[in-house]
């Protein structure tokens, strides 16, 4: 009973993501799989953010942490990536954790601006780092994933890869949501006094929170970087943080279906809007900022409401069920 | 051995005493009110006990342990309960997972027993009907009632209630008492009430601390207190003591 949410959702992300595979042309599989790999990191945003309610605009900066940690060991290093990824993102977790303990003693804007600096502080470390990061241009010929003979490399063949893993961190992030440390830290978001009142220790469970933020983050990262191959500064800036926040509220915050929803639609967005030329920015802008006035609880929110009115479909019901109480 | 003491509580807030050598001591099983005018200092008492604020000076003890500068999530495992005011919950959880929140505290109970023991205290607090019910569908006094379940799920040895009568109706008061009368015969709870419902007050209390501009004027049983000369002068004015006559 306590895994059927977790499962739903999986199957739904494995169903829809193969069914679009088998019919989208190669350049909208690309991106397909970008927006897998954005919807990784916009689950783990949700963690602190939709959960938390930390304010992060450094997300970007753990995601370059994984993809950089992948990239490093297994070019300098020459690790196989299934060992490199692992380690890149235990590193980018204990980074969350030291970086976590200091930076969540602020609060709101103060938390958000302190986000952002990391992140600036991380594109000028990597950008000037020239003997390890390679500088501005990044570090190349990353090597593919491989299980025996068959290979990740192709985006039909990445598309399953990506879709495995964002089913695995959506079914996680679901079993969470239901579970003690999930009730935490949604506690911890809505009334942190009354938290402590509850014998919540408020200061572990922002950490916690931060740290399973940065892993998911690692996880995107490493998929980012066994996509693309490659990796630079320019993949990792503060407006990715930004994008991804922008996912996330978009699709509707505290929802793991909204994480998922936001980045695929985010991503595919400018490119529906390519018709408009130059003038796609405007619209594209347009569109974020009327959804974000006129739909406060993101796109699932407005599936919950329209729910209300008619019978449910399973989609919306497991839309629903783990945001029953948001 | 008590189950809560304040001993010489100062507290100042730039150059106003909230607080100014404040005692209070609070034995096993009993029940104590703090009362006062608005602004006495009642609510900064309930802020020092629980480390919401920290003493100048003086100490907190519970249970004979120092607590003075122990964190607030660590008070409330050694056996300290507080609901507040204008009663905090947590508005994206269901009753249920309000009280479980409570019930995790104490060791490592499986999801089941902890679904248990929290639909225990809920059927007591006569909530179960709406047990998994959004919290913001209750009224004002059920989700009082909440945050008061939620607290007794954290097993508290000594319960802090700051003003759980504001806001409910007549009805609702009525109920309240009766269900604090039983849930401290239930768990033989020491509990500290601040009130401003004098009925409330006089019913259940048996010892009363009355704070006025920060400093204890009175302490006594109820009947010492309504005949208070200070009290009558400061809080509950000459009129009360005719009334009760």
């Amino acid at each position: 009973m306590a895994m059927r949410i977790p499962l739903q959702i999986a199957t739904a992300i494995i169903v829809l993501g193969g069914i679009s595979g088998m019919v989208l042309p190669e350049y909208h599989l690309r991106l397909l799989n970008l927006s897998l790999i954005s919807a990784v990191a916009v689950i783990g945003l949700n963690f602190a953010f939709g959960y938390a309610g930390l304010i992060s605009l450094g997300h970007a900066a753990f995601v370059g942490m994984g993809g950089y940690g992948l990239a490093i060991l297994t070019t300098t290093c020459g690790w196989s990536p299934w060992l490199a990824a692992p380690v890149a993102i235990a590193a980018t977790a204990i980074s969350a954790g030291l970086i976590g303990y200091p930076l969540l003693r602020l609060r709101g804007h103060y938390l958000a601006l302190a986000t952002l600096g990391l992140n600036v502080s991380f594109y000028i470390v990597t950008s000037n780092w020239i003997a390890m990061t390679g500088g501005t241009n990044g570090i190349a010929r990353i090597p593919g994933l491989a299980l025996g003979s068959f290979s990740f490399s192709g985006e039909h063949q990445f598309l399953w890869l990506a879709l495995m893993v964002l089913a695995l961190i959506a079914a996680a992030a679901a079993a969470l949501h239901k579970s003690r440390l999930g009730r935490e830290m949604i506690a911890v978001r809505d009334d942190e006094i009354a938290s402590e009142m509850t014998g919540i220790d408020t200061t572990r469970i922002k950490i916690e929170a931060f740290v399973l933020s940065a892993i998911c983050a690692a996880v995107a990262g490493c998929l980012f970087a066994l996509h693309m191959r490659f990796v630079a500064p320019e993949d990792f800036t503060y407006a990715h943080s930004i994008t991804y926040l922008a996912m996330l509220i978009v699709g509707g915050e505290g929802t793991i279906v909204g994480a998922v929803l936001g980045a695929v639609l985010l991503t595919f967005l400018p490119e529906w809007l390519r018709f408009l030329g130059t003038a796609y920015l405007f619209f594209f802008g347009l569109l974020v900022l009327g959804i974000l006035v006129f739909l406060p609880t993101g796109l699932v929110g407005l599936g919950q409401r329209l729910s209300r009115r008619s019978a449910k479909t399973p989609l919306l019901a497991s839309a629903r069920a783990p945001e029953a109480t948001s | 051995m008590n189950a809560l003491e304040a001993r010489g509580i100062h507290k100042r807030y730039g150059g106003l005493a909230a607080l100014a050598d404040v005692d209070l001591t609070v034995k096993n099983g009993q029940f104590v009110a703090v009362i006062g005018p608005n602004g006495a200092g009642k609510s900064t008492l309930l802020n020092v006990l629980t480390g919401l604020a920290m003493p100048d000076e003086g100490q907190v003890l519970l249970a004979g342990q120092a607590i003075t500068r122990m964190a607030t999530n660590k008070r409330i495992r050694a056996g300290l309960g507080r609901t507040f005011q204008h009663g905090r919950v947590f508005a994206r959880l269901s009753v249920l997972e309000n009280v479980m929140t409570g019930a995790a505290i104490r060791g490592r109970l499986s999801e089941s027993d902890l679904r248990d023991f929290s639909m225990e205290i809920i059927e007591q607090m006569g909530l179960a009907d709406v047990a998994h019910e959004a919290i913001m569908s209750l009224s004002y006094g059920r989700r009082r009632m909440v945050e008061l379940s939620r607290a007794l799920a954290c097993r508290p040895h000594v319960l802090l209630l700051d003003e759980p009568a504001a806001g409910l109706n007549s009805g609702e008061v009525d109920q309240l008492i009766d269900r604090l009368a039983e849930l401290r015969a239930m768990h033989g709870l020491a509990v500290v009430l601040i009130e401003h419902n004098m009925g409330m007050v006089m019913r259940l209390a048996e010892r009363i601390f009355v704070l006025n501009f920060g400093c204890k004027i009175a302490e006594g049983t109820p009947a010492e207190i309504q005949a208070d000369p200070a009290v009558l002068s400061a809080y509950l004015g000459e009129g009360y003591a005719h009334a009760v006559v």
